[in-house]
């Protein structure tokens, strides 16, 4: 019976791949991503050049109003603030960096047994040395982004990837043109579906360049 | 599985490596919809197809086990070493070539009239 589960299990498995894989080989066709949700059709693309200098403009704006904020912090300040409470920055910055040039000489220790094929069991070692290094990195990387969340550039970065979901998501009419989603950023800053919004932001900073 | 590793996981098929050869043959056959504007997604997986194209070929001719294709940590350990090595390689020969162009001892030009 456990074995029959076993196998079943491994079914459910490999259709679910299988399913994973149309998605993204659907995805990967075009640089557009088209979705379903609650019945409509709905897109993601790239930018034009005319909504790049659209969100050009608002990123100026937003960051105008973040700098006379006082109570929002430039990146650099925020660190100054944080080591006042011994909280080092600059020592996780360091940190990160031991680590990444730890991975790379372990990659090549790898890279070099497999040329050699020094066998299974090295291999096997170099790995889970790998993984140990990545998990400690993962760890400090995301309490470096915790600690830095509410800086001024990552507010800024976060207003940037709304106006990109803003200016990049349409919506198939009933004769199968598409248009534009949200008409002003005030319809789309009230608009209530989050839902939509998270998976359209989502898709669209698959799409885009950092 | 992330998208990352599904990018991979499509890159490594067999129907993709085959019409990734035959787009760099016959320029008719199109990867993508688009031909230009490419998406961050696109570039990526343009990136693994390359990869993978490399590895396999590196399977076939029996310099790597076929299993460093099944492990993403193997592959990309292979890949950077592989890289390094090339440019040392590289580095090596070029210096050996410029030897031959600096006239010294052993390098006699032919005397004129």
């Amino acid at each position: 019976m456990d074995e029959r589960l076993e196998q079943a299990k491994k079914i459910v498995e490999e259709m679910e791949k299988e399913s994973s894989l149309s998605k993204v080989e659907e995805m990967v066709k075009d640089n557009k991503i088209t979705f379903e949700y609650k019945e409509k059709s709905y897109r993601v693309r790239l930018l034009n050049l005319k909504e790049k200098e659209e969100l050009d403009q608002l990123r100026r704006k937003k960051f105008g109003q973040l700098i006379q904020d006082k109570d929002i912090l430039l990146e650099a300040d925020l660190i100054k603030v944080l080591k006042t409470r011994n909280i080092d920055i600059e020592e996780i910055n360091s940190d990160i960096k031991k680590l990444d040039a730890e991975d790379l000489d372990i990659q090549l220790k790898l890279g070099d047994a497999i040329h050699k094929d020094d066998g299974e069991t090295i291999f096997k070692r170099y790995e889970e040395q790998i993984k140990e290094i990545r998990l400690k990195k993962a760890i400090l990387s995301t309490r470096k982004t915790l600690l830095l969340e509410f800086s001024l550039e990552n507010q800024l970065l976060n207003y940037v990837s709304q106006i990109i979901t803003y200016l990049s998501l349409d919506i198939q009419n009933e004769d199968k043109t598409w248009q534009r989603m949200f008409k002003t950023l005030e319809d789309f800053q009230i608009y209530e579906d989050e839902d939509l919004i998270n998976r359209a932001g989502q898709y669209s900073m698959l799409l885009q360049y950092s | 599985m992330n998208i990352y590793s599904l990018l991979r996981e499509l890159a490594k098929l067999t129907k993709s490596q085959n019409l990734f050869i035959a787009t760099k043959e016959i320029s008719s056959i199109r990867l993508f919809r688009n031909t230009f504007n490419f998406s961050q997604l696109q570039e990526i997986y343009l990136n693994y197809l390359y990869i993978y194209d490399i590895i396999m070929k590196d399977i076939i001719t029996d310099k790597i086990s076929k299993h460093v294709i099944d492990n993403e940590i193997y592959t990309d350990a292979y890949m950077l070493w592989r890289k390094e090595n090339k440019y040392k390689e590289d580095t090596k020969l070029s210096k050996k070539r410029d030897l031959h162009l600096v006239v010294g001892r052993e390098i006699k030009f032919p005397k004129r009239g």
